[in-house]
């Protein structure tokens, strides 16, 4: 198999320079070349032990946070409306929500330093959170898109003929279907905002976020902590992805398995779309091996 | 008044809209506006007078270093473009036709959460004057002298891109040959196509949406990028967006910087204009002549 082939290379090519610099960041020795001399941590201990590294971590924990936040409330009415609303005005509302994914960071930076000096709005960890919501809400309507398409309304509706109130029949019966996929966006979101750099540089003030500061290190200097500066970064990302995706997949056990136990006959909603038939067309086909 | 449920419903899809839309008001549409007319301004010694005039865009037109470095971006960007859709899509061929779990793909995606610093980095270990390349030729006896041009370089920065536009090029071709439902495909083999007709009559075309924004996308992302020329790029590696970022960070002229954005995003049409026209000259655009989609296919 050819492709299979080509695909263990495209992985590899992929993850082996992140290997790399992952196995580099515990070298005893400053040397960023094999031979590989052993294992130490002390990169680790002394990128802690300094300041300026735990302050942007901070910086950008908060930021990451208040962006996911920002993000997951204008993100979740935005889908909410788009269930609702039809026609030209709901196609009006996507394409707006996601033009800004069309453009380079370059471009939403100038145009918000612009804005930013024009309104009064200061440099600082606040316009930095602002532009990451911009940045990151195309991302989080783009991740809610399918299930904002597969929607049953006649759901609510039967909520509210059984008697729900409006604010009842979405407690009950709209957010538990959406609850996987606006935890799912939100994580990423704060993903997003945590390795954000292109946009950030423009916005912020004195407060450095992670990024900056690994990025300012690294136009000094060729420096082994800034190995272990990175992996943390990753490590942390990882992290909160795996997070989400086990949230994501648990809520989704639990829905299956409430349905189930009511003995639902429907099949629980696929949330990638094909799965299910691709499944069985899985064969090759002729003339392309 | 009473109003009929679809009425209500449509009122408070609209409240319901409004603060997201509000936000993208005020931080998205009103901050373009102001770029365009910022365009147009004047900067003297830091003091910006706001009366209109076009020097911004004849100065930048006029000049020959914007458009070698513009050269430059847009190299960059059509290098990681073509690779990344050409590179991805064997892959993403495979995940679509030959798997049946995703797990291959969670694996890419997951790559693509690994910081965006991590990977310049790592490829400036890698391609460095003492880095992993050099040092192992060295050992082998390969080379004697360490090779300077591959660091600091077009090169470098292009690999870098590629490393980092692979798993957007991918999740993009990935959801377009998800709609390309192997019914079409051994529809056409038993109509007795070849492979190479079947991918060029049928899995192209059908998917032809994708095959055009995952190019567009990392064309856009990869020829704006201006870290990535910066820490790699070297002195011939210096692209327009380099140049526009210098303005607004350490030059100061702000409405020249905005000009040169709008040339940019200008010349980026042009270039979409040029790839669509050139898919639709090799016939591989989809139109009636091929398949008639009930969803719209549109006669170019």
């Amino acid at each position: 198999m050819m492709l299979r082939a080509y695909l263990w290379l495209y992985l590899a090519f992929l993850y082996a320079p992140i290997f790399i610099i992952a196995l580099f960041s515990f070298h005893s020795v400053p040397s960023l070349v094999f031979p590989f001399e052993g294992f130490s941590l002390r990169w680790y201990e002394q990128i802690f032990s300094n300041p300026t590294f735990t302050t942007s971590l901070w910086n950008s924990i908060i930021v990451a946070t208040a962006a996911s936040i920002g993000t997951t409330v204008l993100g979740a009415t935005v889908a909410l409306a788009m269930i609702r609303i039809k026609g030209r005005a709901k196609a009006a509302i996507a394409a707006i929500c996601s033009v800004p994914i069309g453009l380079p960071g370059l471009f939403l930076g100038i145009s918000l330093i612009i804005w930013f000096a024009q309104v009064g709005i200061g440099r600082s960890l606040v316009s930095v959170t602002i532009a990451h919501i911009l940045y990151a809400l195309p991302f989080f309507v783009a991740t809610m898109r399918s299930r904002i398409e597969y929607f049953d309304q006649s759901l609510e509706e039967a909520a509210r003929d059984l008697g729900a109130t409006t604010w009842q029949s979405f407690r009950l019966v709209t957010l538990p279907i959406l609850r996987p996929s606006i935890l799912g966006a939100s994580v990423l979101v704060f993903a997003l905002s945590f390795d954000e750099l292109i946009i950030t540089v423009f916005v912020s003030g004195n407060d450095t976020t992670l990024p900056m500061m690994v990025w300012s290190m690294m136009r000094r200097t060729v420096d082994p902590t800034i190995n272990a500066a990175s992996m943390v970064a990753f490590a942390l990302s990882l992290v909160v992805i795996m997070l989400g995706g086990l949230i994501y997949w648990l809520q989704r056990r639990a829905a299956i398995k409430s349905r189930k136990s009511i003995s639902r006959v429907e099949e629980d909603e696929q949330v990638h779309r094909g799965t299910e038939q691709r499944s069985e067309n899985v064969r090759p086909i002729h003339g392309f091996e | 008044m009473r109003l009929s449920i679809t009425q209500r419903q449509r009122l408070l899809g609209g409240y319901l809209a409004s603060p997201s839309m509000a936000f993208m008001l005020f931080f998205f549409i009103l901050p373009c506006i102001l770029l365009i007319l910022c365009s147009f301004w004047t900067a003297k010694s830091f003091v910006i007078d706001p009366t209109f005039n076009i020097n911004n865009y004849t100065r930048t037109l006029g000049a020959e270093g914007f458009w070698k470095t513009s050269l430059t971006g847009f190299q960059n960007g059509l290098w990681t473009a073509v690779a990344s859709v050409v590179l991805s899509f064997p892959a993403a061929y495979y995940i679509v036709y030959k798997t049946a779990n995703n797990n291959a793909l969670y694996l890419i995606l997951l790559s693509w959460f690994s910081s965006y610093l991590v990977r310049v980095y790592a490829w400036r270990t890698i391609l460095g004057t003492n880095g992993l390349i050099n040092t192992s030729l060295m050992q082998m006896g390969i080379i004697s002298e360490p090779i300077d041009f591959i660091l600091f370089s077009p090169f470098a920065s292009v690999l870098t891109l590629v490393h980092i536009m692979f798993p957007f090029a991918l999740l993009l071709l990935v959801s377009a040959l998800r709609d390309v439902k192997t019914d079409y495909i051994d529809a056409a083999r038993d109509l007795g196509a070849s492979g190479v007709r079947v991918f060029t009559k049928v899995i192209i075309p059908m998917s032809y949406k994708g095959i055009v924004s995952a190019f567009m996308f990392t064309f856009i992302l990869a020829a704006g990028d201006y870290i990535t020329p910066q820490l790699l790029g070297g002195r011939d590696g210096v692209t327009s967006g380099l140049l526009i970022a210098n303005q607004f960070r350490s030059a100061g002229n702000w409405p020249l910087g905005a000009a040169m954005a709008f040339i940019t995003l200008f010349l980026f049409g042009g270039v979409y204009l040029i790839f669509t026209q050139m898919l639709s000259v090799l016939r591989l655009a989809p139109g009636r002549r091929y398949h008639d989609l009930d969803q719209g296919s549109k006669e170019k």
